[in-house]
């Protein structure tokens, strides 16, 4: 846990990390706005978009994202904080929807009365779609990443 | 020409405490420069120090997203224990409806009363609140042994101070969400008289475990769709009037006395399984020998003002000894759109907050009026359970807090303020939610 920041291995230019922090960013901002919204009934409700609290939530992890990204076009690496304490939020929010997933099927499974109702629909929030998607996305660049560095070895060293 | 050289005596050097400087953070500067003299000769700043805990704290105490960040914790924090929860209560709600359909069936009415509508439905009823306590106790553990405490406290003590409370406060304060006793022993660690006492006496306004139950059922009966929210939202009244009580308090009964939070953050780390769930048992265990004796006590006491009237045993709920006093005191609570079933259920909340819930559960139970939800369904409207929650919320600490502000501020004017200006603060509040709720909540 109490590893130096050169072990954590962060990339020295900003650029590209400012930019996933921005588009994370502004994903959560937009998905919670439009929760808020539609929890308040002034646009029709999407996929789990009905509590208007969970829509600010999503709002606050999107402005976590959103100003780290000033210091990372900065170069400056504080910027990966942010980065870092919105993927612990975004994942917190994700784990704890899994849970009530697991318990809303639970009763279901049960049979209890008032769990009879109960679709996975109701339970998937952005709050739960939104990590899927941003794990993916950020596991995809990772994955880019790295098959890029395996590529390039070569030329660097006779460069 | 020379000049005298001014020489420094005792006079001349103001104390401390003409300074007015805290010895505390005196004495936290005179180590920290032993620490930097230490440093400067031993250490050499190198490249690549700054560590992952450095890193959280950048953004976890940041002077904007602080707070911000802390109320998502916070929201995550009660709807862990609020919706995860509700599966196994009903688990436990299944065992005992079936433990009361063999209590039923006892030959001698009384005790099949005395078990099935006293003990199984109070005592019972209260342990299927254990899931939700527990997973309380489970998220505060986790928040404690991660380190983030400390730091919610960081991040709070900037408004308290604006607010009128000592930065310490937050420490008795936060444990005033596991029991209003702790809370209000906990803040003799705050320091100067007035800010001790200002903690003292807005600490019971914390939500306390004892009241979740009460959350729980209510805003389970009256609002489903948003219960997790609701309960959020309540707890968060309660910090919010004890920061506007604790003003009021600096501003008009004391003076005002100010001092820097001094706190030394440990550094973040991997809350253990062991460790979390050790520590959720101590506290919990706790609740579970309240209902083995104090709620099992006041579960047959209940049951025999229930069961029991001038005419002796067996006469309808509404002529028991209990509705006699509840509806001697239904008058006062009529503007809130209480019935004697909901006053006289909180006078007995004053025993134990979680007496609020069980006793309304024995008087339903004993008069038959079907299951908890639908009865209570009957006797309020949303705007009325609205102003149920907020003065359960408020409303004078159970007798043990009573005690345990005696002890502390060893003074009964204190103790009785403490009582009247709770339930003065709960009944005005509760009255607002009320009129207000009527207008939005059909």
């Amino acid at each position: 846990m109490y590893r130096g920041m050169n072990s954590i291995g962060l990339p020295e230019n900003g650029r590209w990390p400012s930019l996933l922090a921005l588009t994370i960013g502004l994903a959560y901002s937009v998905v919670g706005f439009i929760q808020v919204l539609s929890g308040l009934g002034i646009i029709p409700a999407i996929l789990g978009t009905t509590d208007v609290l969970g829509g600010a939530l999503l709002v606050i992890v999107g402005a976590v994202f959103l100003t780290g990204v000033k210091p990372l076009q900065e170069n400056n690496k504080e910027g990966y904080a942010y980065i870092a304490v919105g993927y612990i939020l975004a994942a917190v929010l994700f784990g704890l929807q899994v849970l009530v997933i697991a318990t809303n099927a639970l009763g279901w499974l049960l049979r209890f009365e008032d769990w009879l109702g109960w679709s996975l629909t109701r339970d998937l929030t952005p709050s739960f779609w939104m990590f899927i998607a941003l794990a993916v996305s950020t596991g995809s660049l990772v994955l880019i990443g790295a098959m890029r560095s395996k590529l390039r070895p070569t030329a660097e060293v006779v460069g | 020409m020379s000049r005298e050289p001014v020489i420094e005596t005792e006079e001349t050097i103001p104390s401390d405490e003409e300074m007015d400087i805290d010895p505390q953070i005196r004495l936290a500067d005179e180590r920290y420069e032993v620490i930097g003299q230490i440093l400067c000769e031993t250490y050499e700043p190198g490249e690549g120090k700054w560590i992952l805990s450095d890193m959280l704290d950048r953004v976890l105490i940041h002077r904007y997203l602080g707070l911000p960040i802390f109320l998502v914790i916070m929201w995550a924090m009660f709807h862990f224990t609020f919706q995860i929860s509700l599966v196994f209560m009903e688990m436990i709600n299944q065992f005992f409806i079936w433990v009361g359909t063999y209590t039923a069936q006892i030959p001698i009415p009384w005790l099949a009363s005395l078990l099935t509508d006293g003990v199984v439905a109070g005592v019972g009823f209260i342990l299927t609140f254990v899931p939700p306590i527990f997973f309380l106790y489970l998220a505060i553990s986790i928040l404690e042994d991660t380190g983030y405490l400390s730091r919610a406290a960081f991040v709070v003590d900037r408004i308290m101070m604006k607010m009128g409370l000592h930065g310490r406060s937050f420490i008795p304060l936060l444990l005033g969400f596991g029991c209003s006793v702790a809370a209000v022993m906990a803040s003799r660690t705050v320091d100067g008289r007035s800010n001790r006492l200002t903690t003292l006496l807005v600490s019971p306004l914390m939500s306390c475990a004892g009241r979740l139950p009460a959350y729980i059922v209510i805003a389970g009966v009256f609002f489903p769709a948003q219960a997790g929210t609701v309960v959020f939202l309540l707890y968060l009244l309660g910090i919010v009037m004890a920061a506007l009580v604790a003003l009021l308090f600096k501003k008009t009964l004391f003076r005002d006395e100010s001092s820097s939070l001094l706190m030394e953050l440990s550094m973040y780390q991997m809350p253990t399984a062991h460790g979390s769930f050790r520590h959720m048992w101590d506290r919990g265990i706790l609740f579970l020998k309240h209902a083995g004796s104090y709620l099992l006590v006041g579960s047959i006491i209940m049951w025999f003002l229930s069961a029991f009237g001038p005419g002796g045993f067996g006469v309808p709920v509404d002529q028991s000894f209990l509705s006699m006093i509840g509806q001697f005191l239904e008058p006062v609570f009529r503007p809130l759109g209480f019935q004697w079933q909901i006053v006289s259920a909180l006078v007995f909340g004053f025993m134990a907050k979680e007496a609020v819930v069980q006793s309304l559960s024995i008087i339903f139970a004993v008069g038959g009026a079907g299951s908890l939800e639908t009865a209570l369904a009957a006797v309020l409207s949303p705007a009325s359970a609205m102003a149920l929650l907020v003065f359960t919320l408020l409303y004078v600490p159970c007798i043990a807090t009573v005690g345990a502000i005696r002890k502390e501020t060893g003074s009964w004017k204190w103790t009785g303020f403490s009582i009247v200006y709770q339930l003065v603060l709960a009944y005005a509040v509760a009255l607002v939610v009320y009129i207000l709720g009527g207008l939005f909540l059909v």
